[in-house]
């Protein structure tokens, strides 16, 4: 194919034509081989310059097109979507930055014009190796696999759950609702949990577009955004169940730390040192005492120590919701046992936001008392147990308490693991899943398509869980839309067959696991839905088979001749 | 770009309103465009960013906010489904949840945004300086003006309060200097009213006036300054490029950073601001290696899987965390005294060179304005009140209109985002 | 005689996030970036293979700069610690070339440093202009 470059030197008023002198650059293009048009215009990005532009490109029948100009962060987009209005592969194009770059930088007007002239003619000689690039686009399936049935599940659910798309919610337990729905009383509005999961589970039992999977677990999940093929295994019937997804929701929740490792506060010893959620079960009305506050003697306790932290030095990180819910005991407290006498243990409250520390101070203020703590020890005593605690400041005391309840760290579920190797998502050191920005993207995994939510992704509260949830769901609903396919991103890395030697070089260094090996073949390939275009395969293959699409050797090559002539 | 502007069912129409340009307006647009909606974006102010492009890095992993964010922003202002209107408020709403009507205020900037190409040689020749809001005031700009290097769009505007020619004066020197004919002082103020099915509320936060405790000597004493200006002051595109100085033009040798500021008087904990003190103490650590910082705090809140381990690195560094009320900060010899009080009621001072004070976050000040127009109630405080508190943050009592970030009540950025994420959810799912 | 007329060629790879956003903001401040500086735009510095940059030197490259976004912020989240692992590979191997290794710079720049930029680039175009031109031009005609 014969080559017609054409080269547009633009003015941008004085701002490059005052320090660059255009005739020369254009004198030093024009002779260039392939170059067929040189024009200069004053400001190429407004429209009369873009219809100039495009006009030009039609006219002479070009084949490539070099613009300098400005930054092609300001302008790259502009210029390529005129190459294609005119009828040209946008990504025969090359833009060399001469303003910003060149004459803002370059006080001397002859050094300007010189570096100008390196800038394009590195353009020109790039630009015929550029290829044609065209989008692609890849069939998606709109339905969503959601893992956990509790209210992080539940609520992703709820909202996915339309005419036009599935959504599966396998739960491994017998019933849906997950913590939340043994909980008797929620903070701070002390709503029934219970309740609220009844009300929340209905409408998805009776959605058509939602299929409920209890007793069931994910065996395998393979593929890629917009193409995961599921199985699950249904316990009861001892089944499997084959599907595809466009995403998954993993919403597997949390566990509590076991005290049992901490001898201080004789959990597991000591008859009446009860957890958190062993303290919501007594208080559920299907819980064991039927929703009665009672010791192991079947007394009601008259005082109550709540220890907080319980676990928060070795696991290293504050659990969150742990302040809150314990001002919740003390409403259920107070309302079952008006009498009782509660003190709390603590090292520092944590109350942010807006309603919460109104919350505390209203519970604070119905006599509950207390205690900055930074050392608490739990022991049996004739009577009951003692409380002994050691201040920031040193001084000790001690209080004596019928019941002790523990408030120990949040840890992912047991199942995080299984999740983690197969989806290979990765997890950090306190077990958390890992976002894909954990400012920017808080509710994606680092693999594409995969959501954490709720307390698999770190402790948080039941409206923060609903969130994230919805959050996912923004996200979902917003790239995959039934009927339309997803398109991909054009200057994605490439192996080539014959030159891949197997080494998996290229798969070790792939941030966004967009690689995959072919056994059979024992070549890599990569996955275009998932690469992000970086380049880091290209640099690392020994054999030069990665090529970045747009960025290739030859091409960045052209442009480093050019600077070192 | 994903897919054609659907039209929804009856009664729902596609395009949505987002009313705040900071990082959850941005996150709420752009997700919004590529399901193929419309999205009206209205920022009062001249520029997209909100609060997190005053800051160098954020917590906890001290990231560059800018290069975090300028992506989103390139791509805001790319995106052919945002229609960005800068230098608006809204008005007037009126119609139906799904099916609203809103008049909205667009605010001339006398700068041709499709003539104007971001050269700002304008700035130069005005002869007015004023204060610049955008620094916290610790730097001057012009009457006509971007608020900071790269802030985007890199369009500049005239600020009609302090420009000679709105004052009455012939001048037209930036008119003269601009090549490109893109000064057109003839624009005017704009009404425009838009229909919209889904309305985002992410209007942000303001600080706290520190001034309002004067014990705490701010505005009064030399090198007492608040967590913002702070902010400003360590930004590489700031007043003083990144260079810590006192006001005597030496460097601090000690540093006091005091929590809580406004806490007792809001009523409530701001959820940032130890983080965002443990960042400052991180950031002068680096820059001072030999500076000595003392952090003076109620409660430490660090909560969540990732800051407690932040707050134990700077600890190990050197930083003191004293748990104390600050009394007052007073001139002291050469610099500043801190007396303070500890739990258990002993009273002691410290001396120091430089004072930060980490202010209360509050609702943008023209919160209960907007608040009335859109006929959703707030708390005393000035936040937008959700429909379930303990339930989802998003929702409101009026279907439609959805809230994000800290116009609901004061959060970290991830939260942030994520409530953004969540309103869109909520309008994807519920009107298609 | 020879110092009076060396014009060092200086190529620098930038990331097209951090570093080149950053050259672009020296620009829009008017700070001055030496002349001696061609820029190529790669997306990452991860990119930067360790053989681009040594066939630049063995080319005739007076000075190699790779620019890329501060550890912990890149783009494409650990591309700028593979460039850093591959270049301070190179710089070892550099030397069993007789070539200076500090012909070779490794620099994080991040979006906003604007000033920071024009700094490092002043620097280095300085550093390289004292050091003299690249041996390796000399030794081979191209």
């Amino acid at each position: 194919m014969t080559k017609k470059i054409g080269v547009y030197v633009c003015e941008c008023g004085a701002n490059i034509a005052e320090k660059v002198n255009i005739d020369k650059v254009i004198a030093a293009v024009s002779p260039i081989k392939d170059v067929t048009v040189v024009e200069r215009h004053k400001l190429l990005c407004s429209e009369g310059g873009k219809e100039f532009l495009k006009q030009s490109i039609e006219e002479n029948g070009l084949t490539h097109i070099v613009v300098g100009a400005c930054s092609p962060k300001q302008h790259e987009l502009t210029f390529m979507n005129v190459c294609e209005q005119a009828g040209l592969n946008p990504q025969l194009f090359q833009l060399a930055n001469i303003r910003e770059q060149c004459a803002w930088v370059t006080p001397d007007g002859e050094e300007a014009t010189d570096k100008a002239i390196r800038q394009i003619r590195a353009a020109i000689s790039r630009v015929p190796y550029h290829e044609s690039l065209d989008k692609k686009e890849v069939k998606c399936s709109p339905d969503v696999l959601v893992i956990g049935g509790g209210i992080a599940g539940i609520k992703a659910c709820q909202l996915l759950a339309l005419p036009d798309r599935k959504v599966y919610l396998v739960e491994k337990t017998p019933s849906l609702g997950g913590k939340v729905k043994n909980f008797n009383k929620l903070f701070t509005n002390m709503e029934s949990g219970v309740k609220l999961i009844a009300k929340e589970i209905q409408p998805l039992l009776e959605n058509a577009s939602v299929e409920v999977l209890t007793e069931s677990e994910v065996k395998q999940i393979l593929g890629f955004l917009g193409n995961f093929e599921v199985t699950v295994t249904k316990k009861a019937e001892d089944e499997e169940l084959n599907f595809s997804v466009g995403a998954v929701v993993l919403a597997t929740g949390f566990e509590l730390f076991d005290p049992a490792g901490l001898p201080q506060y004789g959990y597991g010893k000591l008859d009446d040192v009860y957890t958190s959620l062993e303290f919501e079960e007594m208080n559920s009305p299907d819980g064991s005492t039927g929703g009665k506050i009672l010791l192991k003697n079947g007394k009601a306790p008259e005082s109550v120590a709540i220890i907080h932290c319980a676990g928060r030095e070795e696991k290293g990180y504050c659990s969150k919701v742990c302040c809150l819910y314990s001002f919740k005991f003390d409403n259920m407290l107070k309302s079952q046992l008006p009498a009782a006498k509660i003190s709390h243990f603590y090292s520092d409250l944590c109350i942010p936001g807006k309603t919460y520390q109104k919350f505390y101070e209203d519970t604070k203020g119905t006599g509950v008392e207390f205690v900055r703590a930074a050392k608490t020890e739990v022991t049996g005593s004739g009577k009951g147990m003692t409380v002994k605690y050691e201040t920031q400041t040193g001084s000790k005391g001690d209080l004596t308490a019928d019941m002790v309840i523990l408030l120990p760290a949040m840890e992912p579920s047991s199942d995080a693991q299984k999740f983690a190797e197969m989806l290979n998502l990765a997890r950090d050191k306190k077990g958390f899943f890992v976002e894909e920005h954990q400012l920017l993207s808080p509710v994606a995994s680092a693999v594409e398509g995969i959501f954490v939510v709720g307390c698999a992704r770190g402790p948080q509260s039941i409206a923060e869980s609903i969130v994230q949830s919805e959050a996912a769901v923004g996200k979902i609903l917003s790239a995959l839309v039934p009927g339309k396919k997803l398109e991909l991103e054009v200057r994605v890395s490439e192996i080539s067959e014959t030159l891949c030697t197997g080494c998996k070089t290229c798969i070790d260094v792939c941030p966004y696991s967009a690689i995959t090996f072919d056994e059979a073949r024992k070549i890599s390939a990569v996955n275009e839905v998932l690469c992000h275009g970086c380049g880091n395969c290209a640099a690392a293959c020994p054999s030069g088979a990665a090529k970045l699409k747009h960025f290739t050797f030859p091409q960045i090559y052209q442009e480093l001749e050019q600077a070192l002539r | 770009m994903n897919g054609e502007s659907g039209t929804g069912k009856k009664g729902q129409n596609a395009a949505v309103l987002v009313i705040g340009g900071g990082i959850a307006g941005i996150e709420a647009s752009l997700l919004l465009a590529n399901s193929g909606r419309k999205v009206y974006l209205v920022e009062k102010a001249s520029y997209i960013g909100g609060n997190v492009i005053k800051l160098e890095e954020v917590f906890p992993n001290m990231e560059c906010a800018t290069c975090m964010i300028a992506p989103k922003q390139q791509e805001l202002l790319q995106n052919e489904n945002i229609e960005l209107l800068r230098l608006s408020q809204v008005e007037a709403l009126s119609g139906s949840p799904w099916d609203f009507s809103v008049k909205i205020k667009r605010k001339a900037s006398y700068v041709d945004s499709e003539n104007c190409i971001g050269c700002s040689a304008c700035f130069d020749p005005c002869p007015v300086e004023v204060d610049n809001e955008f620094e916290e005031r610790l730097s001057k700009r012009k009457a006509i003006y971007i608020p900071c290097a790269g802030a985007l769009p890199n369009v500049p505007v005239i600020d009609t309060d302090n420009c000679l020619r709105f004052k009455g004066k012939d001048c037209k020197v930036c008119q003269e200097a601009c090549m490109f004919e893109a000064i057109d002082y003839t624009q005017q103020d704009e009404e425009l009213e838009i229909k919209v099915g889904a309305i985002v509320v992410a209007t942000g936060f303001e600080s706290f006036d520190p001034s309002k405790i004067t014990q705490y000597g701010y505005k009064k004493f030399d090198d007492v300054y608040s967590a913002m200006e702070v902010e400003r002051i360590c930004a590489s595109n700031g007043p003083t490029q990144g260079q810590i100085l006192l006001k005597n033009g030496q460097e601090p040798k000690s540093l006091a950073i005091i929590h809580c500021v406004g806490r007792a008087e809001k009523g409530y904990c701001s959820s940032v601001c130890c983080m965002a003190s443990i960042k400052i103490a991180h950031f002068m650590k680096k820059k001072l290696p030999d500076i000595k910082i003392t952090h003076f705090y109620s409660d430490l809140c660090i909560p969540g899987k990732t800051y407690q381990t932040f707050y134990e690195e700077v600890k190990e560094s050197g930083v003191d965390f004293i748990q104390a009320t600050v009394t007052e900060v007073s001139p002291s010899g050469k610099g500043l005294g801190i007396k303070y009080k500890t739990e258990d009621g002993k009273e002691n001072t410290l001396a120091v060179d430089m004072v930060v004070l980490n202010p209360a976050i509050e609702p943008a000040a023209d919160s209960p304005k907007l608040a009335e127009i859109l006929n959703i109630p707030q708390d005393k405080n000035g936040f937008f009140n959700e429909r379930d508190p303990d339930l989802s943050s998003v929702t409101t009592a009026k279907d439609g209109i959805f809230i994000a970030g800290c116009t609901q009540g004061p959060k970290d950025i991830a939260e942030t985002v994520a409530e953004a994420e969540a309103a869109v959810g909520r309008i994807l799912s519920l009107s298609r | 005689m020879e110092e009076d007329e060396f014009k060092p060629k200086i190529v620098g790879f930038l990331c097209n996030w951090c570093s080149y956003n950053a050259a672009d903001l020296a620009g829009a401040a008017k700070l001055e970036v030496p002349s001696s500086l061609s820029i190529i735009r790669v997306m990452c510095s991860g990119r930067v293979d360790p053989v681009l940059a040594a066939t630049a030197l063995l080319r005739g490259a007076d000075g190699v700069l790779i620019a890329g976004c501060h550890p912990g912020d890149c783009h494409y989240r650990e591309g700028n610690y593979y460039a850093r692992r591959r270049f301070a590979l190179l710089k070892k191997t550099l030397e069993t070339l007789k070539l200076e290794s500090d012909r070779l710079m490794l620099a994080w720049i991040s979006a906003s440093e604007g000033q920071r930029f024009s700094d490092v680039t002043n620097e280095f175009a300085k550093q390289i202009k004292a050091m003299g031109p690249n041996p390796m031009k000399k030794r081979i005609s191209l």
